[in-house]
């Protein structure tokens, strides 16, 4: 036994701070007399002083431990150079885990800026997000489907795109996050073209060939071109671009012209 | 009659025949009381009463308490005939001060029961109007938008509230000067206060409806010049170069706009 205690207390020496991903109130509670504690959560439900928002729940916990450092740098709650103690649920929704992390700046890898500092607002970026997901989890009629979402800075990807066919939403006001709007979703992914999206959420066009120039894009070798249209749109607008694939089924964000996120719809 | 008096028994001759009679009327409306109780039960949900408050408030409160919405009001309507009942009973009885006390609750008794009926009633009907209005304005995506239903819920409540306790012969005129008061100051500050949003809103309204421009078109509005990003109820966001404007409706129409091809 004794090795396992000096292996523990190996890493979790010399510790500035501790990250407590959604905790229940008991386990905060043991915190109460530590200085520096951040919680990481989709709801701040234990009332804690500082809290980082999770938009959605990661199953990738290097996802979510990135995203957690990240918001903690950047409301300033800790620095780079600090060593931190993570608390977490990986199997059992008990803390089952913790991990030991050096903050520095090769952490940051947008993930946190892609919901919060987005040009769209967050929520809607999330909805979004719940849209590709619950896409990509059900398919149409069975079979997997593709989509690309543009969302935010939609003036601008209008005027760097063109009508693959009538806009089934012109004059409607249709915002992402209505009840009835997975179901339009779904039946428009059949055809092909992007769903550009605006900063607050309204659903603009439909069928939208995009043209950007795609010159030094680089996205992973094997995407095709829905997911070549979705990074240069990006790098070329203060879009967001979140596409769901239609040959391995990911959902993948990009922002400024790269590849932010990669979520499997199975885990959520 | 004398044959009927030899076959009663010593004991029964006790009481008085008065007593037995009060008696056999109470007995006889709690008997009618269960049978209103049962018959409303089954008129009510013939009438498709419970369907229609189903989700409501008040149905919502009576399942707390074990009870429905139609069992309330079929036990206040089978209570009033058991109260009833006795009511009647008590004219037949001599005791001097239960007559007076019962003649003054035989006046009063009913009323609170209809105030009470009122109320429940307005109670659901307010409820079905929230739900009504709330549904029709479900395509307007405004989180303001949820002040409608409640105001109406509130209107009819207040309604009926007033005209329950008009029932009981509360007064109630003090209290509709009072409301019409504050309706009144409300409207005109709210008009004096909101003058601007409310013509920016009208225009949005009429904006949003014909959609004259749309969002990627590029336009001029009061010297301003660039590519539509949002229009919402209030305002026009075009931006120009890094630069956002946001322009107030009211001018958009005011103004004109300038559609550049």
């Amino acid at each position: 036994m004794g090795s396992f205690d000096d292996v523990l207390a190996d890493i979790m020496a010399d510790i500035d701070s501790v990250f407590l991903f959604s905790p229940n109130g008991a386990f905060y509670e043991r915190f109460a007399d530590t200085d520096n504690v951040v919680v990481v959560a989709g709801e701040n439900t234990v009332e804690a002083e500082t809290f980082v928002e999770l938009p959605i729940e990661f199953t990738n916990i290097k996802d979510r431990i990135r995203f957690g450092i990240e918001g903690a740098m950047d409301n300033d709650l800790v620095e780079e150079g600090n060593t931190i103690a993570c608390f977490g649920s990986i199997f059992a929704d008990d803390a089952d885990s913790a991990v030991r992390v050096r903050v520095s700046e090769d952490l940051r890898s947008g993930l946190y800026d892609l919901f919060t500092n987005s040009r769209a607002d967050p929520n809607v970026i999330r909805d979004v997000f719940d849209v590709a997901l619950e896409l990509g989890r059900k398919g149409q009629k069975g079979s997997p489907v593709g989509a690309l979402f543009v969302v935010g800075d939609a003036g601008k990807v209008m005027n760097k795109s063109r009508p693959l066919s009538y806009n089934p939403f012109e004059k409607s006001h249709v915002h992402v996050g209505d009840p009835i709007v997975n179901v339009m979703l779904k039946e428009f992914s059949r055809l092909d073209g992007a769903f550009v999206i605006s900063d607050s959420g309204k659903i603009v066009s439909a069928y939208r060939y995009l043209e950007p120039s795609a010159e030094g894009i680089d996205i992973p070798k094997g995407l095709g071109a829905r997911h070549m249209a979705g990074g240069a749109i990006t790098r070329d607008t203060n879009a967001t671009a979140i596409v769901l694939s239609e040959s391995d089924g990911l959902v993948r964000a990009f922002k400024g012209g790269e590849l932010i996120l990669e979520l499997d719809p199975e885990e959520h | 009659m004398s044959v009927l008096q030899v076959a009663l028994p010593d004991w029964l001759a006790v009481i008085s025949t008065r007593l037995w009679v009060a008696a056999g009327i109470v007995l006889l409306g709690i008997i009618l009381g269960y049978l209103t109780m049962l018959m409303g039960r089954r008129l009510l949900h013939r009438l498709g009463i419970d369907d229609a408050v189903e989700g409501t408030a008040v149905e919502r409160a009576a399942g707390e308490y074990g009870t429905s919405t139609v069992g309330l009001i079929t036990k206040l309507a089978g209570y009033f005939v058991i109260v009833l009942s006795v009511f009647i009973a008590g004219t037949f009885t001599n005791i001097q001060f239960a007559d007076l006390f019962l003649r003054a609750a035989a006046v009063f008794l009913p009323q609170l029961a209809t105030a009470l009926l009122i109320l429940v009633v307005g109670i659901i009907i307010g409820d079905k109007i929230e739900v009504l209005v709330s549904e029709r304005l479900r395509g307007i995506k405004l989180p303001e938008i949820g002040v409608i239903p409640a105001t109406a819920r509130y209107s009819v409540l207040f309604v009926a509230t007033l005209i329950a306790l008009g029932q009981i012969g509360v007064a109630t005129n003090a209290l509709i000067v009072l409301l019409g008061a504050y309706a009144l100051a409300l409207i005109v500050f709210t008009a004096i206060a909101t003058q601007e949003l409310l013509a920016s809103g009208a225009v949005g309204v009429y904006l949003l409806l014909t959609e004259p421009y749309s969002i990627g078109d590029e336009v001029a509005v009061a010297g301003q010049q660039g590519i539509v990003q949002e229009i919402d109820l209030f305002v026009t966001r075009i931006d120009t170069d890094g630069e956002e404007h946001i322009v107030p409706n009211r001018t958009v129409l005011r103004d004109g706009i300038v559609r550049i091809q």
